[in-house]
C-alpha cells in the first residue's frame, strides 16, 4: 500500500449560485481517504454529503481546493480525462439504482466495461463471475423491471465491480430498499470491503452506518469530528 | 486506432438497443424520413424515366430529319393561313436542296371510324402520304409494302395500317389484302407498321392509318393544292443546322418572304425537340425537387424534435453512463448512431414506398419511372445527411449533460 492516502481533500469549498443569492455548500472541507477504508458520510439533509460525495467521485467539480488522488492532483483535469479516471477507478452505487431499463442485468453489469479497453469476451466472463458473487447468477438475462429492489441493487453493485475498482462511493445504497434486503446488500458491501475495495457511503441510516469501519459528520458544510 | 474503433463499435450497438427499446420513436422517426424520401425516389425516378422517354421520341423523330409544319405554330396569329405547304415546295426540295433525299408530305384527317366486317373502332388519325412514309419516320413494317408512287399517282384505295388499329380490327390475324371502311371509303391494307408504343398522352401513335395523300384529298373533299406538313430526311446528319438554314431559305425564298417577314412555316429538329423536352424536365425537377425538399426538412424536424424529447426522457441513462466513465464524443457517436440508423431505416422504407407508388403512377400512365443505383445512393445519403445534421444538436446537448444533475433527472 502506498504512503500516499487514496484521496486527500485540502480546503475544498462548493459554492452554488442559484437566484442571484450564493450558497456555499460545502466551506473548507479537509479530508483523508485511506485504501481499504470503510467510510460512512453522515450529517442531516442539507449539510452537504451528497455533494461531498459527488467531489469524492469526481462527478462534480469543486469551486476551489485540491483534490489528490493517489498522490496526483486531479483538480485541473478537463471532462473526458475524468470520465475515464472513474471508469478505471471507480464504481457507484446508487439510491434509485440507475440501472438501463432496456438491456438485461448482464448488459447492465458490462456497461463500465464497455466504455473501457478489455474486449468484450473477457468482460462477459467476469460479467458472469461476479453475478455469481451477488448471487444472481440465474437472473443474468432478466430485463430490470423483472427483478426486485434488493435484486437490482445487487445488479447495480456488480456493475460498480466490474472493473476492479480502487474505491466505491455509495449515495443511500440501502435508502430504497426493506431492512432484510438492506442488511443483506450492507454484508455483501462489507465482504467487499474486506476483499480490499476502499468503500465510502453515503447514509442516514444509523443501521447502515454501523457496517462502516469510520464516519465523518457533515453539518452545515464542514466536518463536525472525525471518528 | 482499434481502440477508437472498437468503441465506435459498442456506440453502435448501444443504439442499436436504444432504437429497438423505444421502438414507437423509431417508427414515427422512420415515417416521417420515409415520406421525404419516398417523394425524392418518385421524382428521381420520373425525371430518369422522362429522360428515357424523350431519348425515344428523338430515336422515333431521327436526329437526320426535320419536320416541316405550315404556319408559325410559336407565335400563331389569329387568321394566319396555316396550308402554305405545296407539292411544288417539296419537289423543289427534292431537286435542289442539297444533302436531301427524302421529301415526304402529309395531311391528315382526325376523329374518323374504321369498320370491318362487324367490326369496327375509332381511328383518330387518318394520314394521307406518299411513297417512303414508313421509311421518313424510321417505321418499318411488320407485314406488307410501303405506298408506291404508282398508288399516289391513281389515287389508289389502298393503306397501311397502325399495330393497334390492326389488333382492334382483326385480333392476331394478318390485316393484308382485307379492306377497311374509313367511314364510306374501303382501304384495301397493304401493309402493317409495326407496334411502336411511343407518342405518349391519349392515342398512341399506333391508333392509325396511312393512305395516299391524293386518295386522301380526293374522298374527303380536301384541298388538292397544299398540305400540312412535310418530312424530310438528310444524309450526314452532323450538319442539320446548315441543312436547316438551306431550307429555311430555299421556303423563304419560294413564299416569297423578304426582309424580316416572318416564316410561314415551322422547322423542327430533334434537337428542338429535345431542348422542348429539357425546359419540361426542368420544371418538373423544379417543382417535385422543392416538394421533396420540404419534405426532407419537416422530417429533419419531426427527428430533431423527438430527438430532444429522447434526451430529456433519459436524462437519468445518459447521466449514469457518463458518470460510469463515457467520454462525450462516446455518447455523441451513440446518438448520431440512433439518428443514422433511423433515418436509414426510413430510407430503405420511403424508398420501398416511393417505387411502389411511381410503379402505380407508371401503371396508371401518368409518370414514366425508370429505376437506378442513382437513387438508392441519393436516398441513402440524403437521409443520412438529414440523421448526422438534425441529430447533432441534440447529441451534443446529450453529451454536455452535467452527470451529477442528469442523475437527479434534472438537466432535461
Amino acid at each position: 500500500m502506498s504512503a500516499a492516502p487514496l484521496i486527500r481533500l485540502s480546503d475544498v469549498h462548493k459554492r452554488y449560485e442559484t437566484a442571484g443569492a450564493p450558497t456555499e455548500v460545502l466551506r473548507g472541507i479537509d479530508l483523508d481517504i485511506a485504501h481499504g477504508d470503510f467510510t460512512a458520510l453522515q450529517g442531516p439533509s442539507g449539510s452537504g454529503k451528497s455533494t461531498l460525495l459527488h467531489i469524492l467521485g469526481l462527478l462534480d467539480r469543486p469551486t476551489s481546493g485540491r483534490y489528490e488522488l493517489d498522490g496526483r492532483d486531479v483538480s485541473t483535469l478537463d471532462d473526458d480525462t475524468l470520465s475515464g479516471l472513474r471508469n478505471r477507478t471507480f464504481g457507484f452505487v446508487f439510491q434509485s439504482f440507475h440501472l438501463i431499463p432496456y438491456v438485461t442485468a448482464l448488459e447492465n453489469v458490462l456497461l463500465p466495461g464497455l466504455y473501457g479497453p478489455q474486449s468484450r469476451r473477457e468482460l462477459t466472463a467476469r460479467a458472469r463471475d461476479i453475478l455469481e458473487r451477488v448471487g444472481l447468477a440465474d437472473r443474468a438475462q432478466f430485463r430490470p423491471g423483472q427483478l426486485s429492489g434488493g435484486q437490482q441493487q445487487r445488479v447495480a453493485l456488480a456493475r460498480a465491480l466490474l472493473n476492479e475498482p480502487s474505491c466505491i462511493f455509495a449515495d443511500e445504497p440501502t435508502g430504497q430498499l426493506d431492512s432484510t434486503t438492506s442488511r443483506e446488500i450492507m454484508e455483501l458491501l462489507a465482504r467487499i470491503n474486506a476483499q480490499g475495495t476502499t468503500v465510502v457511503m453515503v447514509t442516514h441510516d444509523p443501521q447502515t452506518a454501523a457496517f462502516a469501519s469510520s464516519a465523518i459528520h457533515l453539518l452545515d458544510g464542514r466536518i463536525k469530528g472525525d471518528a | 486506432m482499434p481502440e477508437t474503433l472498437r468503441h465506435l463499435g459498442r456506440a453502435l450497438a448501444f443504439a442499436v438497443e436504444a432504437v429497438w427499446a423505444y421502438k414507437l420513436r423509431s417508427v414515427f422517426v422512420a415515417s416521417a424520413i420515409a415520406l421525404g424520401i419516398a417523394a425524392l425516389t418518385i421524382i428521381v425516378t420520373s425525371v430518369d424515366g422522362a429522360q428515357r422517354r424523350a431519348l425515344e421520341i428523338v430515336d422515333t423523330f431521327g436526329p437526320d430529319a426535320v419536320f416541316i409544319l405550315g404556319g408559325d405554330i410559336m407565335s400563331r396569329a389569329p387568321g394566319r393561313r396555316t396550308m402554305t405547304l405545296t407539292w411544288d415546295d417539296a419537289r423543289a426540295m427534292e431537286r435542289s436542296l442539297p444533302g436531301a433525299y427524302l421529301v415526304v408530305p402529309m395531311r391528315a384527317r382526325m376523329g374518323l371510324r374504321a369498320r370491318s366486317g362487324s367490326r369496327n373502332t375509332d381511328l383518330p388519325a387518318l394520314v394521307g402520304s406518299t411513297q417512303g412514309y414508313a421509311r421518313a419516320w424510321n417505321w418499318p413494317l411488320s407485314e406488307g409494302r410501303d405506298i408506291s408512287e404508282d398508288d399516289v399517282r391513281r389515287g389508289a384505295k389502298v393503306g397501311l395500317i397502325g399495330d393497334s388499329i390492326s389488333r382492334e380490327l382483326f385480333g392476331d390475324a394478318s390485316p393484308l389484302g382485307r379492306v377497311v371502311h374509313v367511314d364510306s371509303l374501303p382501304v384495301r391494307i397493304i401493309g402493317r407498321l409495326s407496334y411502336r408504343g411511343v407518342g405518349g398522352g391519349h392515342g398512341t401513335i399506333d391508333d392509325r392509318m396511312v393512305i395516299p395523300l391524293t386518295t386522301l384529298t380526293q374522298r374527303f373533299n380536301m384541298d388538292r393544292k397544299y398540305f400540312r406538313a412535310l418530312r424530310v430526311k438528310f444524309h450526314n446528319p452532323e450538319r442539320m443546322a446548315a441543312h436547316v438554314e438551306n431550307l429555311r431559305s430555299l421556303l423563304r425564298h419560294r413564299h416569297g418572304l423578304t426582309g424580316d417577314a416572318p416564316d410561314d412555316f415551322t422547322l423542327l429538329t430533334a434537337d428542338q425537340i429535345l431542348r422542348f423536352i429539357g425546359m419540361l424536365k426542368g420544371s418538373l425537377v423544379a417543382f417535385l425537387g422543392v416538394t421533396a425538399t420540404a419534405a426532407m426538412i419537416v422530417g429533419g424536424f419531426v427527428l430533431a424534435n423527438l430527438f430532444y424529447i429522447s434526451v430529456s426522457e433519459r436524462t437519468e441513462e445518459i447521466g449514469l453512463r457518463k458518470a460510469l466513465g463515457a467520454t462525450s464524443w462516446q455518447i455523441t457517436a451513440q446518438f448520431l448512431f440512433e439518428a443514422a440508423l433511423l433515418t436509414t431505416a426510413g430510407a430503405l422504407a420511403g424508398m420501398a414506398l416511393g417505387m411502389g407508388m411511381g410503379q402505380l403512377l407508371s401503371r396508371l400512365g401518368v409518370l414514366e419511372i425508370l429505376f437506378s443505383g442513382k437513387v438508392f445512393l441519393l436516398a441513402l445519403g440524403s437521409a443520412l445527411a438529414i440523421g448526422l445534421l438534425f441529430g447533432l444538436r441534440p447529441a451534443r446537448r446529450a453529451a454536455l449533460l452535467d452527470p451529477v444533475a442528469a442523475l437527479r433527472g434534472e438537466g432535461g
